[in-house]
């Protein structure tokens, strides 16, 4: 058996179903040991796509993702998603070759270590063909305690030599211990202590919430405290059916929402890592105490603070503790819980900001309302995070089984890749993604890759034709706005053209028919919807225009 | 840096206006959501400014430093302030001076300010910042002009 063989049968005792990347000769051989080993292949166009579809695979599943690039120019495609799964937090194994050990003039050279190190990822090399298992294992091993992105880099020549061993690979998960991480009991009476006196608490919902299966015991939680839910951007819409919900706590909260926390006394934050743009550096709850509950040793919030009471616990074990301890004391009051408030988060999601839109155009707060109505419960939502998520990230609120927001990096163009891997992850369940046009032209290429696997990715692209974060920018500084201005072409006809469904709207009638003929029919489909630059985000209005929305 | 370069026009005397100006708890009363503390012994003021930003309120606490030239009607005013819960902090240098004929009701009052907020807040809120000191100016105008007896003109 060569060394390929063998790192692809390790691969497989890893958990490996499905990699996303590109062939190059870097990787061909391990590629093909892949397919004999019943492993899926995606082939995509560019490996910063195969390493996002990773990334989103990796996002909902909680299993380790897996991509390939090749040597050299094939790895350094990789940066951009690398940050990016490497700030999502994302378990991920990249099989990148490496020049031959014993030619240090390849054309295709480059310090990998270096580069992964750059981009903020853990680096493994298998540096003799004996080490290929322990290479496999150390990477798998580093992403799923670590919950990182992992560059495994295998010398072309190495890959090629003889594996003499015949002993059974023996997985990463076999020498990680499956433990949940309890509460202590003092922390959990001092944390009721804090709750007893609470008259206005938030419970603040994060990723390590939902991981954990905390729903239920937050909910009971929350009736018990009398506590409002709010949730960080990326656990959005987790628990959206509460009727005391009041959607993300930060930059895209309503103002009824920041109103409203900002009375609040206690914040319990649950897996929530708290950062800067969930208070909104601490502005939005300028009087409440923290309790914080989180697996970790222990959570450094921005500023270098720390909560005002940490436990550190698995979210479900640390809520359902407080529960335990909150009904033994017969605690329970209304809190927030209220007639009035209610009728206040009734309207909140309403902006009755009216603009004159250009010809040709949509406003797009009401497609956005009438696709999170008309598209059902069961259907995933994916954000992309430039200026259009200002729309997406406040005015869908349907809880559903992935709403993935991005904005891990800040960068544009990376959900496409994330909504696909998630997709192909979850079965190929259908999913709709909302993303801005430079984002989707972007990875437009990749377009390619959604029809020749078939994925169920319904994309609309809120076509503003400019780069819409600097166009309000410019515009805010009373500087031209037409340099931030690019047209595209009609990107439904580009969707036809690489053999998939296409259309181009320009009013919320024709959005709503095509949506109904994805519905009917789901399959890889892109939607050019023309949306008026006029139509200002929540966010960007109080950013750039200092407004009191 | 945000600058202000703002012309009030009121229709009061100079002498009126100068009276106003001349005083600092008067002047800071024209601030939307400033209140001056207790005068300090380098004859500098303590403060608070709660500026909104947004929905989301900063409150800062100041310190304040008015220096006065009687004879030409003109002033400066230093300010530094620190918002403990974001961590922002606020630096401005403002000059101003009263022009007009004396018993003349039509004064203008030329303001030139620089405003430096740092922090982290100071990026996230980025030219809105901006739009909001002008405001705030505006405001200020307006309500100098009313404590003056006369309207901003």
């Amino acid at each position: 058996m060569k060394v390929y063989e063998r790192l692809s049968q390790a691969f497989k005792a890893e958990g490996t179903t499905h990699v996303f990347g590109m062939m190059g000769d870097g990787n061909m051989y391990w590629q093909y040991a892949n397919q004999k080993n019943g492993i899926k292949m995606h082939e995509v166009r560019h490996e910063g796509v195969g390493m996002g579809m990773a990334d989103g695979w990796a996002r909902a599943s909680r299993t380790p993702g897996v991509c390939t690039a090749t040597c050299g120019p094939g790895t350094t495609q990789l940066a951009t998603a690398f940050v990016t799964a490497a700030r999502a937090s994302s378990p991920l194994v990249a099989f990148c070759g490496e020049y031959p050990v014993s030619d240090d003039e390849y054309t295709q050279a480059l310090d990998q270590s270096a580069f992964a190190h750059g981009c903020e990822a853990a680096f493994v090399r298998m540096g003799t063909p004996q080490d290929a298992d322990e290479a496999v294992r150390k990477a798998f091993y580093i992403a799923r305690t670590q919950s990182r992105p992992v560059l495994l880099s295998v010398p072309l020549d190495l890959q090629q030599k003889e594996w003499e061993d015949d002993e059974p690979y023996m997985p990463s998960t076999a020498i990680i211990p499956k433990r949940t991480v309890a509460p202590n009991d003092a922390a959990i009476k001092q944390a009721a202590d804090m709750l007893e006196r609470a008259k206005r608490p938030v419970i603040v919902m994060g990723r390590g919430a939902m991981w954990s299966g905390a729903g239920d015991e937050i909910r009971a939680l929350a009736q018990r405290s009398g506590a409002l839910l709010a949730t960080t951007l990326q656990a959005k819409n987790f628990l959206g059916d509460d009727e005391y919900h009041i959607g993300i706590s930060g930059t895209y909260a309503t103002k009824t929402a920041m109103q409203l926390l900002s009375d609040s006394d206690v914040v319990v934050a649950v897996g929530a890592s708290l950062n800067r743009y969930t208070t909104h550096e601490g502005l939005l709850y300028p009087e409440a105490k923290f309790i914080h509950i989180d697996p970790k040793a222990h959570v450094m919030l921005s500023r270098g603070k720390g909560a005002d009471h940490y436990v550190q616990s698995d979210g479900k074990a640390g809520i359902a503790a407080l529960n335990a301890e909150l009904t033994k004391r017969n605690f329970k009051q209304m809190g927030y819980r209220t007639g009035e408030v209610k009728e206040r988060l009734a309207n909140a999601w309403e902006d009755r900001q009216e603009y004159k839109l250009e010809e040709g155009t949509l406003d797009p707060r009401p497609m956005c309302n009438m696709l999170d109505e008309m598209v059902p419960s069961n259907v995933s939502l994916f954000a992309g995070s430039g200026c259009t998520a200002g729309f997406t990230n406040i005015l869908f609120r349907k809880s559903r089984p992935m709403c993935m927001p991005g904005h891990f990096f800040g960068c544009i163009g990376q959900m496409m890749p994330a909504a696909v891997g998630a997709v192909i992850s979850s079965g190929n369940k259908p999913a709709i993604l909302m993303d801005g046009d430079a984002s989707t032209m972007m990875h437009i290429g990749d377009f390619d890759t959604m029809v020749r696997y078939n994925v169920p990715l319904l994309i609309f692209c809120m076509n503003n034709q400019c780069l819409g974060a600097e166009y309000y920018k410019l515009d805010a500084h009373n500087m031209q706005v037409e340099t931030s201005c690019i047209a595209t072409p009609d990107l439904g006809a580009v969707a036809r053209a690489f053999g998939g469904r296409g259309a181009l709207c320009r009013t919320i009638d024709e959005v709503k028919k095509v949506t109904q003929e994805w519905l009917a029919n789901p399959g890889p489909m892109l939607v050019d919807v023309r949306v008026s630059r006029s139509v200002i985000t929540l966010p960007y209005r109080r950013i750039h225009y200092g407004e009191d929305v | 840096m945000i600058e202000v370069n703002e012309r009030i026009e009121v229709s009061s005397t100079p002498q009126s206006v100068w009276a106003i100006l001349s005083d600092p708890t008067a002047v800071v009363e024209c601030v939307e959501g400033a209140e001056l503390g207790e005068k300090l012994e380098d004859g500098s003021f303590d403060a608070k400014m709660a500026v909104k930003f947004g929905p989301a309120k900063v409150s800062f606490a100041a310190n304040v430093m008015v220096n006065y030239d009687e004879a030409n009607k003109s002033g400066s005013v230093t300010a530094r302030g620190r918002d403990k819960i974001s961590g922002t902090k606020f630096k401005t240098d403002m000059q101003f001076k009263v022009e007009g004929q004396d018993a003349v009701a039509q004064s203008a009052i030329p303001i030139k300010a620089e405003c430096e907020l740092t922090g982290r807040l100071a990026h996230l809120i980025e030219s809105g910042a901006n739009l909001v000191i002008k405001r705030m100016t505006a405001s200020f105008a307006e309500q100098l002009a009313e404590r003056c007896g006369g309207t901003k003109a």
